[in-house]
């Protein structure tokens, strides 16, 4: 599934999507001007960067919860049932300027926040005893959250960027419950990939 | 109605619900007649994979009507995903009105219900997907591989599974009697060479039927009905239960899986059949109660329950109940509960509140109260307690403290300590804040001493004059005080010369009695220490009435191998104690715990006697009843007189004396070998046994020869001592008397025999009178050729004697350099000569005597002449030059040649008993010696002719 999206509204929709989200952003008016809600901050890449390595620093023991937590065969078969195979998964240039890796980034940052809010939709009834994997999903959607925020600041203060397209992942409500926890760890495995390049490219 | 009918099933279709893997057939039949309702028999025939292989077949019946569609689901074992299904039917009527014969209608044709047209293009799939299957079940599972090269393999969880293949593509894997894993599923994965794909199983434990079901109510309002649900069925989906009530038809669905609500309509219905349905995927169960509202009340509990109005023996409750309908009343259980105890229970009717009083209760005593209703019309069930805690108030100390006393004296005035136990909760009413001692003089009424000991104290020490008194004690609360305890003192020491007895424990205590000595007794006292091996003495007693003459005296602080002493006192009508009897005992005798240090004193060769005297015996752990003397010697193994051959208590052989008197605390040991190690060991023994094992102790007996060396050699050496010493005090005396320088011929003892032979002539030379010998240095010129210092051969030499030479002059000098020396040649001790038997000395050659001592008469001549030759022989004459002869100062100097022999030999002759010899110069010696003579300074006396 690809939907492209773009405008400030789109946006703001993205900061405040929640679990299950994976509707498409809806397409703004290309001359619709660029502001946000609040002023940025003036230390906004460091802030960019320190939630990248955040994020970073808790992607494996995310991984490793996620996998844990589904039983056999996934703890004894990452390399084909969490390989980072994710299709259509946006991608990232580490040697392309700051503005397009801005907008990589959010694309990416989008992504991620919808597929994790699915997997955490679908761990909350697979695994509803599985406190700990619920509350890092949690906290790792907020962080990505805070994050496209600080993104989107940057592309508009910096760059006057008013809309950028962005992808989702497909939508594992419909699917059998053993497709959901191989998506959900597939997914996981490609975070942890990407967050690692991300957090070192800024 | 009266032919048969060709009645065939139309508009056949077949649809696939993958969910719960039925087959769902729909079909209709034409021609039938309006309002026609026929019943019939549907023959269903279902094959897999392909048409002519019918798996399944069989008979539906329903009354069907025109134009009717029809219904009908068939569940696949089989995941209907993985295999095509081919469904077709005929049909009959089988309906009463129709007279037989009855025909099949022709087989509709081949319906197809092909799932797999809706998968992808993946390269795997494995059905069925989220299965719900119950525990014990079988369910299987199958997959579709799209590569037929591809080495699929299958697992439960991670438990290798085979299967069995149905086509060219799908294997199907038959799970036997599943179980239970975990609440999110079981995975089942299927992997070759590409991404594994798998499905998860849902395994629901079975569903339990509800247990205890029971209904009540609280309020008549509402029925709550509870039940045990048994385990949990291991699914997140939790089973349903619904009450319903069959005789209003209604039902509720619960929200709990435990417990549910029913609520009382206003239609005055008491009676109610309530069914509970617990309901899951699978199964269905019930259980239905009978409940009459009335019978099932079970009041809420009271509330707001408090003490009113609490004084030392009485209080009031006071609570509340909640309302039940139409007024009805509740019927209440008031308990108090002292201690934990259930003391006093009251039943009371209420209706809304609750009031009851409670007497008969103790001062300053804790309390609780607790309160529980039923229903009063029908009691089925007691609420849920409430209870309170209250304190009475204090009152005067109802008793008087038991008080005893210990008199001692110091400088005959009675010092008295008052002893007196805590009043026991019953008693005390309160805090006990202080106690009073009131001491009166019964020799003057008017003095009264009055001393306030604070609580807790136990005792106070009254110094006392030798008077007559009372005392008395009492104790005080916030309230008031206690009746008072009275104690007379005497005044004068009590008598302590009472013979002391034993007593024996038993597990009870001490069983004592005592002889009464006075019919006035008002009661006895027994005193003893609770802890007698720590000082300071914690004093019991035990009070007893006139009539007892024995008693039991148990404490918890007696302790087995403790002495106890016991001291009886009887109490005068006066109230004063004297007393009666002291008895000792132990609780349990032990045996001793520890042994005497014992010495080993007179020791001898065939004895020693053993001693162990500091070792009390008061303070055992059982009174001693003698001792074990155990002795082991090296040498034999037969026992000595007395002792007992004996096995040790370490397995060896010993032999054993026994003293049964513990006073004896000595043990004379005879019999013994001397030279001998005997080992010993002295322990006491008790009614429990005797001491522990100690080392023993070595002991060597000396040898017979000992005591000679100390009764002979001791006094001999002391004498020898004594002489020694008076040797030495009198060794002048000594000298004089048995060895003088100078002999005294007057001493000596010779007198005696001259006396004894009584020869006149035989005197003693008087020293004054003699003329000293006289030397002569002989000044040897050079080259001159001095034969008798050159060669030194005498006549005596030639013999081969060596002539002795004195030394005149006793300078150290004369010892050490080899310089000119003086020497005397004295014949006179001429050891041939001496050899020969001779008296005398030979050469004696009596010849007259011409005595040429004229230059030597005088002591002045001689010392100068002495002094002058050896100046010269010191400073002028070179060694060797000059030889010192020696004359005699008798002999006269010889003729003729010295080392010739005389001409006439010498004669027996009496000597003299000393010669005096001096070295005198050769040429004062002789005027004008000879050749030869001149050599020679040898001189021999005859005493009879010279110096008389």
């Amino acid at each position: 599934m690809k939907v492209l999206a773009a405008g400030v509204v789109p946006l703001l929709l993205v900061l405040h999507w929640k679990h299950g989200a994976g509707s498409p952003l809806p397409i703004t008016p290309v001359n619709a001007t660029c502001a946000t809600r609040h002023p940025c901050p003036s230390n906004l890449m460091n802030q960019i960067r320190n939630q990248l390595g955040q994020l970073n620093s808790s992607a494996n023991s995310l991984f490793i919860l996620y996998y844990t937590a589904q039983g056999e065969p996934f703890p004894n078969n990452l390399d084909k049932l969490c390989s980072p195979n994710v299709t259509d998964f946006p991608p990232f240039h580490a040697n392309g300027t700051e503005k397009a890796r801005l907008v990589e980034l959010y694309r990416i940052i989008a992504y991620l926040g919808a597929s994790l809010g699915n997997i955490t939709r679908d761990q909350k009834v697979l695994n509803p005893y599985a406190h700990g994997l619920h509350s890092k999903l949690n906290a790792t959607a907020d962080v990505l959250r805070g994050l496209l925020s600080n993104v989107l600041c940057r592309l508009c203060s910096k760059y006057h960027v008013s809309h950028v397209d962005v992808t989702y992942g497909p939508d594992t409500s419909g699917k059998d419950i053993f497709q959901k926890k191989k998506l959900g760890c597939q997914l996981l495995g490609k975070y942890k990939q990407v967050i690692a390049v991300l957090a070192q490219a800024f | 109605l009266s032919e048969p009918l060709p009645l065939t099933p139309e508009s056949l279709k077949v649809s696939i619900n993958s969910t719960k893997q039925c087959l769902h057939l729909q079909w209709t039949v034409h021609n039938l007649d309006y309002h026609q309702e026929l019943k019939m028999v549907f023959q269903i025939q279902i094959s897999r994979f392909k048409a002519s292989n019918v798996i399944w077949m069989g008979n539906y019946s329903t009354t069907v009507k025109r134009n009717q569609v029809l219904h009908w689901s068939w569940e696949s074992e089989l995941p209907l995903e993985c295999a095509i299904h081919f469904v077709r039917m005929r049909t009959m009527v089988d309906d009463a009105r129709i007279p037989a014969p009855r025909f099949w209608s022709n087989w509709s044709s081949w319906e197809k219900a092909d799932a797999q047209n809706s998968l992808g293009d993946h390269p795997l799939y494995v059905f069925p997907k989220d299965k719900l299957v119950e525990e014990g079940s079988d369910v299987t599972i199958c997959y579709i591989s799209r590569n037929h090269q591809d080495n699929i393999s299958c697992y439960l969880e991670d438990e290798l599974t085979y299967g069995k293949q149905l086509d060219q593509n799908v294997w199907a894997f038959e799970l036997k009697n599943v179980s239970f894993h975990r609440k999110t599923g079981t995975n089942f994965y299927c992997k070759g060479q590409g991404v594994p794909e798998g499905v998860v199983l849902f395994v629901s434990k079975v569903l339990e039927e509800p247990k205890d079901f029971s209904c009540e109510t609280r309020d008549l309002k509402t029925v709550t009905c509870t039940w045990d649900p048994g385990s949990d069925t291991g699914l997140i989906q939790l089973p349903s239960y619904t009450l319903f009530e069959s005789f209003s038809g209604k039902k509720t669905l619960c929200k709990h899986r435990n417990r549910c609500d029913w609520q009382v309509t206003q239609d005055s219905q008491e009676v109610y059949n309530f069914t509970l349905v617990a309901e899951n995927y699978f199964r269905k169960r019930s259980v239905s109660i009978l409940f009459n509202l009335i019978h099932g009340v079970h009041p809420l509990a009271p509330y707001n329950l408090f003490p009113k109005s609490v004084s030392a023996t009485n209080a009031t409750m006071t609570w509340k109940v909640s309302s039940i309908g139409h007024n009805s009343a509740l019927l209440c259980q008031l308990q108090l509960l002292g201690e934990g105890k259930v003391i006093q229970q009251h039943n009371i009717s209420v209706r809304v509140n609750g009031e009851y009083l409670l007497s008969e209760l103790k001062p300053d005593t804790e309390y609780m109260a607790r309160v529980h209703c039923a229903y009063a019309d029908h009691f089925w069930k007691w609420s849920e307690l409430i209870s309170q805690n209250f304190t009475t108030a204090e009152a005067a100390p109802s008793e008087a403290p038991d008080v005893w006393r210990d008199v001692t004296f110091v400088s005959g005035h009675p010092t008295v300590t008052l002893f007196w136990k805590p009043l026991s909760k019953v008693h005390t009413n309160g805090k006990i804040l202080f106690y009073n001692v009131v001491v009166e003089n019964l020799d003057e009424p008017s003095s009264l001493e009055v001393l306030s000991v604070p609580a807790p104290a136990n005792s106070t020490k009254v110094t006392l004059n030798q008077s007559s008194y009372q005392i008395y004690v009492t104790a005080h609360n916030s309230v008031g005080p206690s009746p008072a305890s009275a104690v007379a003192i005497s005044g004068h020491p009590e008598n302590e010369n009472v013979e002391e007895g034993r007593v024996n424990g038993t597990e009870d205590g001490f069983h004592m009695s005592w002889k009464p000595q006075s019919r006035n007794a008002t009661g006895y006292v027994v005193e003893w220490c609770d802890d007698p091996q720590n000082l300071p003495c914690v004093l019991r007693w035990k009070n007893l009435g006139p009539t007892n003459t024995g008693t039991v005296i148990s404490s918890d602080a007696f302790r087995p191998g403790v002495r106890y002493d016991f001291r009886i006192y009887e109490i005068s009508a006066k109230g004063m104690a004297h007393l009666l009897e002291k008895k000792a005992g132990y609780l349990k005798e032990l045996a001793p715990s520890y042994n005497p240090e014992v010495a080993t004193i007179n020791l001898t060769s065939h004895s020693f006697t053993l001693s162990w005297k500091d070792y009390s015996t008061e303070s055992q752990t059982g009174f001693i009843q003698g001792y074990y003397v155990y002795l082991k010697s090296k040498t034999g193994e037969k026992c000595h007189r007395e002792f007992e051959k004996t096995v040790l208590p370490d397995n060896s052989v010993g032999c054993k004396y026994t003293i049964d008197n513990p006073d004896q605390k000595t043990l004379v040991v005879k019999d013994l070998q001397p030279e001998s190690v005997y080992e010993f060991f002295v322990t006491p023994y008790t009614s429990a046994g005797e001491g522990p094992l100690d080392d023993f102790t070595k002991v060597t007996t000396p040898d017979d020869y000992s005591h000679i060396l100390i009764h002979i050699i001791l006094p001999m050496i002391f004498c020898v001592l004594v002489v020694m010493i008076t040797c030495y005090l009198k060794s002048q005396w000594l000298k004089d008397k048995c060895y003088p320088d100078i002999p005294d011929p007057y001493k000596s003892s010779v007198l005696s025999l001259i006396k004894f032979k009584e020869n006149p002539h035989i005197t003693i030379m008087n020293v004054n009178d003699c003329v000293p010998d006289a030397i002569e240095v002989v000044n040897k010129p050079e080259g001159s050729k001095i034969q008798f210092i050159g060669t030194r051969k005498s006549p005596t030499e030639t013999k081969g004697t060596k002539p002795v030479y004195l030394d005149l002059l006793p300078t150290e000098k004369n010892y050490s350099g080899p310089g000119p020396c003086i020497c005397f040649e004295n014949f006179t001790y001429n050891q041939a000569a001496s050899d020969l038997g001779y008296c005398g000395h030979f050469p004696v050659t009596p010849q007259a005597p011409h005595c040429q001592l004229g230059p030597l008469t005088s002591p002045e001549n001689l010392l100068k002449t002495l002094e002058q030759n050896y100046m010269n022989s010191l400073g002028e004459i070179p060694a060797g030059e000059a030889n010192l002869n020696y004359v005699s100062q008798l002999a006269s100097p010889m003729s003729g040649d010295k080392e010739s022999p005389p001409a006439n030999p010498p004669e027996p002759a009496l000597c003299s008993e000393y010669k005096m010899q001096m070295a005198i110069p050769l040429g004062l010696a002789s005027p004008a010696p000879s050749k030869n003579s001149s050599l020679s300074s040898t001189a021999l006396l005859d005493p009879s002719e010279h110096c008389h």
